[in-house]
C-alpha cells in the first residue's frame, strides 16, 4: 500500500536497504513519501527520518554549530548531534529518532544557501581566529556597537526557525503517583518493572525509544528471544503503565519526577508530573565517541549506531569500513557489517595496542590513518572504545557517582532510600546477571514503596554486579572534537586549561563543552579526560560537571502545559453576549461593560428605569447568634442594633486601618444576615472572616456560607423602578412608608420564590437590588425587560454604573483607595466609631484621627468642564510639589461636564479651594474642590423617594 | 406569570428538554466516558461540630461519602461540613433528613443552608475517568488512596473543586462540584481533557444519584 502518492523510485532509490532483518522495525508493506530539502524520498513505515535518508545513500544531514562542518550519523538515535532538522514548522527535530510520516517536509537548518554549499563553512578557514571563548574577549568595544553585534550574532545562532503564523500546538499535562517509577525500558528496566509489579507495586515504566528493549533490540536470536520474554512479562502486568517515546527529564525533591512524553495522537508533547515513592534508574549505557583528528566527518560512527542501522532499519551504513574495537560490542558490529555485505578494509583492535589517528576526506570520509602511518581507504569508520554511564538522575538526587578506572566510567554510590539503580549504570555481567539484579531491585523498590506507605517488610538483598575491566580510551595521539553539538575540540579544552581554567566547571563554561543539545551525554567523559590530561590530574580527581534538569530536551509548550484560567459567568452572561454587550474582564468575571452607548444608558436610568447585572457582588450568608458581634468587630461602624429588615453600609479595614472592603449587610432574620462585599473582594473578605472565627474568636457561633453566585443579583434603578416592580412582586409592600430606603424585604418576584431585595442606591436613583436563586436569574431578567417595556426599561452596564456612582460621589475600594488609604482619608470618618470597645484597625485609626495629616478624598470639578483629566494625573503646586492625584474621572452625561474624585492634602481640602492638575500632555488644568463627594443630588433626595 | 424554568450555568447541548423544572440536555450517550451536568440535583450544606451530632447521624467524617438511601448521598467535604445530594426538587426532604433539634442544650451550633443554586455539579463516569482527572487534578486517584466513597476538595483545572468518587454498578464515576459561576469553565475543561478518551456529553436523567 502506498500513502501520499507513488514514491518516485521505490525501492530502487533505497540503494542501501538490506534484506529483511530479524529485529527490524520497518514495515515493508507500508511505503511512504516525504521530502528532504525539497526532493522527494521514499521510506517505509517505521523508518526514522535519518534511516530513510541513509537507506537512499544520504550521508550529510546538518552543518556543525560553529565551523559549519558537514555532519552525518554518529549514534543513530535521539542523542545524535548531527541529525537536527526542521520538520514543517517544527525546528530542532531529532531526526535520528523521529519517525518519518507521509508528506513530511524535512529541511536542513542553520545552512545558507544549502546544506551542500554552506557559506558558513568559511569559518573553518578562520578557525584559528575563533578559539573557544573568543567572544568573551572580542566585541567588547565600542559599547555603542553592541546592538549591531547582537544582530549579527543572532544571524549565526544555530537551530531552526519557528515560522511566523505557525499553528499553536496542543501540549498536555498529567499527574501520576506510581509506587515505583522505572527510568529506562531496556532489559534491566523491564525486569525491574515486572518484578516490582509482581510484588504489588503500581509501576510507571518510561522508555525513550518507541519500543521497549534497549540494546536487545539489535541483538542476536537469543537476545531477541529474551527480549520477547521480558516484553511479555511487562505486558502481562496490568499494574505497569508503559510510557514509550518518553524521557525522564528531571528528578526533584521527594522523588517528584518530570517525564516528557512525545508525539501523542492528540498532543505534540505531554509533561507528566509523577510523584514516585521509589525511582529506579535504569538508563543503560551510552557509547562514548573517540577523540581523534577528523572524528566528526560523515562516515565516522559508533558501533551501536551501525548495529541500529543494520538491525533495526535494514540499512547498510557504508561500503568499505575500518573498525576500531576495544570491546565485545565492536566485535559484534564487525559481525553485523560482514552480514550486511560491508567490506572490512581494516579491523583496528585497541586491545592489541592498535589505534586510529585520523579520518580524512574533503567533505565525507575517504581514508583513515592508523597508528604507525598506514592509510586505509574507507567510507565508514566504526569506533567501539567504551561507555558513559548517564548518571544525571542520580546527580539530581544529590548522589555523587564515583569514577572507577578499571571500567573507565562512573558508578552510583550512597543512594538515598527512595532511589535505586539497575542495569549497566549499576555494573556489568552477563544478561542473566543483569536481569536477576534488576528483578531484585524491582522487588526492593516495591518493598520500599510499601514501607513509605507504612507497611514495613524486611529488605530484599541486592546481588552485587561484577565490574568488567575496560580500556580507558578517550583520545588518540591527535586532537579532535569532544563536543559535537558545540564544535568544541580537545584543543579548546587544553587551551582553556592553559588560560587557567583548571576547574572542570570553569572550563565547561569557558569552552561551552557539554552545554549543547546533547547535554553531556556523549561528550562529558571525554571532556573530563582531556581536561584531566591537560592538568595532570586523574579523572576521579577532576570530577565532573553538574547534571541538571532537563536531562532531555523539552519544549516550552510542554512546560507550560494546558492553559487553565478559570472564568466566572453570571447566570445572565449568555443574555449579555447575545445582545452584543462589550465584555469587561473584571478579575475572574466576564461582565457587560456596556451595550453600545453608556451615556444613553445613564440618561435612561436618570429618566426612566434601568437594570444591571450585579451578580459578581460578593455575598455571604451569616448564620448564628453571634453574627452581630462579628460585624461589629469587622466594620468600623456599629452593628449591635441592626434590626431585622434593615440594611447598613459598612467599611472594613485591615489592622493597619487601611480600607479593605466595603458593602451593605442586611438582617433577614434574628440569626440570619446577608453580607455583600465589593465584586473583587469576596475571597479576601472570606479569608478575613475565617481568620477571625478560627483564630481570634473560635467561641463565636457563626457559620459563613459564600453566596455570590448562588444569587442572581439585579439592580433596578431609576424613577420608575417602583412602578416596574409593583407589577412583579408578591408579598412585598413597596410603598415608601412600608419599604423605605436602607431596608430589606423577602418575597417572590416574577413568580420566583425565595427572593429578597433591598433599597440602596449606588447610582443615586431610587433603586432596588433584587437577589434571586441563580437558576432563575435569566427568567427574572427577561421578565423585568418585558414587563417594563412601556416604562422604557433598558439594561445598563458597568461603565454607566461607574459614571453614575461618580456623579453620586461613591468611592470604589481599590480605585479611589490604595494600600495606604485609611478610613479617614477615604472620607468616611463619620462612620468610624472609636467609642466601640474594639474593632479591626481601631488602634491605627485612633492614631490617624489624632494626626489628621493624611491626604483626603474629595470631589473635584475642572474649571474647564470639557476636559476630563486622566485617572492617575497628579495635583501639583508650583513647579514640582505633588499635592494629590485624580482617582476617578468621567464626563458626566447628567451634568454635561467633567467630574472627578481625588486626593488632596488636608490644607487644600476645603470646599472652593482651587488646585491644578498636571495633564498627560503637560498642561495645567485648574480644578475646584467641591463641598461633597457627590456631584449630583448630594442631599440624596432622589434615592429616598 | 410564565412557568418557572430553572437553568444550569452550563449550556446544555441539544436537544433541550425540561426535567423537574430544569432546562437540561436530553442527549443520550453510550460512550465509554461520559460527562453529565447534574446541577439540578438538590443540595443542602449542613454544618456542626466535627465530631458532633451530624457526624453521628451520617456516620462519616471528612473525606468520605455514603448513601443514606438509594437516592440520597451524604458527603463529608470538610471538617464539620457535609453536603446532602438528592433528586431535583428534594430540598425539603434533605432538610428533614438533616433536621436536628437546634437547641439540644449541649451547645453545639448547627446550621443547614440550601445550596442547590450555588454550585455546579457534574458527573464523570467511565473506566477512563481517573485517567482524565489525572490530567487536571494532582490528587492520587488510585484505588488505595481514593477508593469508591472517597471525597476531597482540591484544585481541578486550577479551580477549587469538590470531588467524590461514587462508582455505579462497578463503573468508576466521580461527582465534581464547583462554584456555580465557574460551572461552564469546569465543564469545558473536563471535556477538553477527555477528548483523547472519546468523552461525550450525556444528558441529565435518572438515576439521579
Amino acid at each position: 500500500m502506498t500513502s501520499a502518492g507513488t514514491p518516485p523510485t521505490i525501492p530502487a532509490r533505497m540503494t542501501r536497504r538490506l534484506a529483511p532483518q530479524a529485529g527490524e522495525l520497518i514495515d515493508r508493506d507500508r511505503q511512504i513519501v516525504f521530502s528532504w530539502d525539497g526532493d522527494r524520498y521514499p521510506a517505509y513505515q517505521g523508518d526514522t527520518i535519518i534511516s530513510a535518508l541513509a537507506a537512499c545513500g544520504q550521508r550529510v544531514f546538518s552543518r556543525s554549530f560553529k565551523y559549519h562542518r558537514p555532519r552525518g550519523l554518529l549514534t543513530a538515535n535521539f542523542n545524535d548531534p548531527g541529525c537536527l532538522v526542521q520538520v514543517d514548522g517544527e525546528p530542532n527535530v531529532r531526526a535520528a529518532h523521529r519517525r518519518v510520516e507521509p508528506g513530511m517536509h524535512v529541511r536542513s537548518q542553520n545552512v545558507w544557501p544549502s546544506l551542500q554549499h554552506d557559506l558558513g563553512a568559511v569559518n573553518q578557514a578562520i578557525s584559528r581566529l575563533l578559539p573557544a571563548g573568543f567572544y568573551y574577549k572580542t566585541f567588547m568595544a565600542p559599547r555603542a556597537l553592541w546592538p549591531v553585534y547582537q544582530r549579527v550574532f543572532r544571524r549565526f545562532a544555530p537551530g531552526g526557525r519557528v515560522p511566523r503564523g505557525a499553528a499553536e500546538g496542543y501540549y498536555d499535562k498529567r499527574y501520576a503517583h506510581p509506587d515505583v517509577l522505572v527510568a529506562g525500558g531496556g532489559p534491566a528496566g523491564m525486569a525491574a518493572a515486572a518484578a516490582a509489579a509482581t510484588a504489588g507495586a503500581r509501576v510507571l515504566l518510561v522508555e525513550e525509544e518507541y519500543e521497549l528493549g534497549g540494546h536487545l533490540r539489535w541483538g542476536d536470536a537469543a537476545q531477541l528471544a529474551r527480549l520477547a520474554e521480558l516484553r511479555t512479562a511487562v505486558a502481562a502486568a496490568p499494574s505497569i503503565e508503559v510510557l514509550a517515546n518518553a524521557a525522564v527529564i528531571g528528578r526533584y525533591d521527594d522523588n517528584w519526577v518530570a517525564v516528557a512524553q512525545r508525539d501523542l495522537p492528540h498532543a505534540r508533547e505531554r509533561l507528566i508530573k509523577a510523584r514516585a515513592s521509589v525511582l529506579v534508574v535504569a538508563p543503560g549505557l551510552i557509547e562514548r565517541p573517540y577523540v581523534f583528528a577528523g572524528n566528526d566527518k560523515p562516515g565516522v560512527m559508533l558501533s551501536t549506531a551501525v548495529r541500529r542501522l543494520i538491525n533495526l532499519y535494514a540499512v547498510r551504513p557504508g561500503e568499505r569500513a575500518v573498525v576500531l574495537t576495544a570491546n565485545a560490542e565492536g566485535d559484534r558490529a564487525i559481525a553485523d557489517l560482514e552480514r550486511a555485505g560491508v567490506q572490512l578494509a581494516a579491523v583496528v583492535d585497541a586491545r592489541q595496542g592498535e589505534d586510529v589517528v585520523a579520518a580524512r576526506g574533503g567533505g565525507l570520509l575517504r581514508e583513515v590513518e592508523l597508528a604507525g602511518g598506514r592509510v586505509v581507504e574507507a567510507d565508514l569508520l566504526v569506533t567501539a572504545v567504551g561507555w558513559t554511564a548517564p548518571t544525571a538522575l542520580l546527580n539530581m538526587a544529590g548522589v555523587r557517582p564515583a569514577y572507577d578506572p578499571r571500567a573507565g566510567r562512573f558508578f552510583p554510590r550512597d543512594l538515598p532510600d527512595d532511589l535505586l539503580a539497575a542495569g549497566g549504570i549499576a555494573g556489568d555481567g552477563t544478561l542473566d546477571q543483569i536481569v536477576d539484579h534488576a528483578r531484585a531491585v524491582g522487588r526492593e523498590a516495591a518493598r520500599r514503596a510499601r514501607a513509605r506507605g507504612g507497611r514495613s517488610a524486611p529488605p530484599n538483598p541486592l546481588p552485587a554486579l561484577p565490574i568488567d575491566t575496560a580500556l580507558s580510551l578517550f583520545r588518540s595521539s591527535t586532537h579532535g572534537i569532544v563536543d559535537y553539538s558545540e564544535d568544541v575540540s580537545s584543543k579548546d579544552v587544553v587551551g582553556a586549561v592553559r588560560e587557567g581554567f583548571d576547574s572542570i566547571e570553569l572550563a565547561k563554561r569557558f569552552t561551552t563543552a557539554t552545554m549543547g543539545p546533547a547535554q553531556g551525554k556523549l561528550e562529558l567523559v571525554n571532556t573530563v579526560a582531556v581536561h584531566a590530561e591537560a592538568t595532570g590530574r586523574d579523572i576521579a580527581g577532576t570530577g565532573t560537571t553538574t547534571w541538571r534538569p532537563p536531562y532531555a530536551p523539552v519544549s516550552l509548550g510542554a512546560l507550560a502545559g494546558r492553559s487553565f484560567q478559570p472564568v466566572a459567568y453570571s447566570s445572565l452572561q449568555p443574555w449579555h453576549a447575545r445582545q452584543g454587550a462589550k465584555p469587561l474582564v473584571a478579575g475572574q468575571w466576564i461582565r457587560p461593560d456596556h451595550y453600545g452607548d453608556p451615556a444613553a444608558e445613564v440618561r435612561n436610568v436618570r429618566e426612566n428605569v434601568g437594570i444591571i447585572d450585579v451578580t459578581p457582588l460578593g455575598k455571604f450568608e451569616l448564620q448564628g447568634p453571634d453574627v452581630a458581634r462579628l460585624l461589629n468587630y469587622l466594620y468600623v461602624n456599629k452593628w449591635m442594633k441592626l434590626a431585622v429588615g434593615s440594611v447598613r453600609y459598612g467599611v472594613m479595614c485591615g489592622r493597619d486601618g487601611v480600607v479593605l472592603d466595603d458593602g451593605v449587610t442586611g438582617r433577614l432574620a434574628d440569626d440570619r444576615y446577608i453580607m455583600t462585599t465589593t465584586s473583587s473582594g469576596p475571597e479576601t473578605v472570606w479569608r478575613w472572616i475565617e481568620n477571625v472565627l478560627q483564630t481570634e474568636h473560635p467561641q463565636w457561633r457563626i457559620h459563613v456560607t459564600p453566596r455570590t453566585s448562588a444569587l442572581a443579583s439585579i439592580n433596578v434603578a431609576g424613577p420608575k423602578a417602583r412602578t416596574l416592580l409593583q407589577r412583579l412582586v408578591e408579598g412585598i409592600d413597596l410603598d415608601p412608608e412600608a419599604f423605605p430606603y436602607m431596608r430589606v424585604r423577602s418575597g417572590a418576584v416574577a413568580g420566583i420564590p425565595g427572593c429578597f431585595m433591598w433599597r440602596i442606591g449606588f447610582t443615586g436613583e431610587l433603586s432596588y437590588e433584587i437577589h434571586a436563586p441563580a437558576a432563575y436569574g435569566l427568567q427574572l431578567w427577561e421578565t423585568l425587560l418585558a414587563t417594563g417595556a412601556d416604562l422604557g426599561v433598558a439594561p445598563f452596564g458597568i461603565e454607566a454604573q461607574r459614571i453614575m456612582r461618580l456623579e453620586k460621589g461613591h468611592f470604589i475600594v481599590g480605585q479611589d483607595t490604595d494600600g495606604l488609604t485609611q478610613a479617614y482619608a477615604a472620607g468616611v470618618g463619620a462612620l468610624v466609631k472609636l467609642d466601640k470597645e474594639d474593632f479591626v484597625g481601631k488602634p491605627e485609626l485612633v492614631w490617624a484621627a489624632q494626626r489628621g495629616d493624611q491626604q483626603i478624598l474629595v470631589g473635584l470639578q475642572p474649571a474647564d468642564g470639557s476636559i476630563v483629566p486622566d485617572e492617575g494625573c497628579q495635583l501639583v503646586e508650583g513647579e514640582r510639589a505633588i499635592v494629590g492625584r485624580i482617582t476617578s474621572s468621567r464626563l458626566s452625561p447628567t451634568l454635561g461636564r467633567s467630574i472627578c474624585l481625588g486626593f488632596v492634602e488636608p490644607r487644600l481640602a476645603a470646599a472652593g479651594t482651587m488646585v491644578e492638575v498636571r495633564l498627560v500632555d503637560g498642561r495645567r488644568l485648574p480644578v475646584r474642590v467641591m463641598e461633597h463627594h457627590a456631584h449630583y443630588d448630594p442631599e440624596g433626595l432622589r434615592l429616598r423617594v | 406569570m410564565a412557568r418557572l424554568l430553572a437553568r444550569s450555568p452550563i449550556t446544555p447541548p441539544p436537544p433541550l428538554v425540561v426535567a423537574e423544572g430544569w432546562e437540561v440536555s436530553g442527549r443520550r450517550s453510550g460512550a465509554a466516558l461520559r460527562l453529565s451536568d447534574c446541577t439540578p440535583l438538590a443540595k443542602l450544606l449542613v454544618r456542626g461540630d466535627e465530631q458532633g451530632r451530624f457526624r453521628a447521624r451520617f456516620g462519616i467524617g471528612v473525606g468520605a461519602a455514603r448513601l443514606l438511601s438509594p437516592d440520597l448521598l451524604v458527603i463529608g467535604w470538610g471538617p464539620g461540613e457535609w453536603t446532602l445530594l438528592g433528586p431535583p426538587g428534594a430540598e425539603e426532604r434533605l432538610a428533614s433528613v438533616a433536621a436536628l433539634d437546634r437547641d439540644d442544650g449541649g451547645g453545639e451550633f448547627l446550621s443547614a443552608t440550601e445550596v442547590t443554586h450555588g454550585h455546579a455539579l457534574m458527573r464523570l463516569a467511565g473506566t477512563a475517568a481517573a485517567a482524565l482527572l489525572a490530567k487536571i487534578c494532582a490528587i492520587d486517584l488510585g484505588d488505595d488512596v481514593t477508593p469508591n466513597g472517597a471525597a476531597f476538595r482540591s484544585s481541578v483545572a486550577k479551580l477549587v473543586t469538590e470531588v467524590v468518587r461514587h462508582d455505579r454498578d462497578g463503573e468508576p464515576a466521580y461527582w465534581l462540584q464547583c462554584d456555580r459561576a465557574f460551572g461552564q469553565y469546569l465543564f469545558d475543561a473536563v471535556l477538553d481533557a477527555g477528548a483523547e478518551f472519546g468523552i461525550e456529553v450525556d444528558g441529565f436523567r435518572p438515576p439521579w444519584i
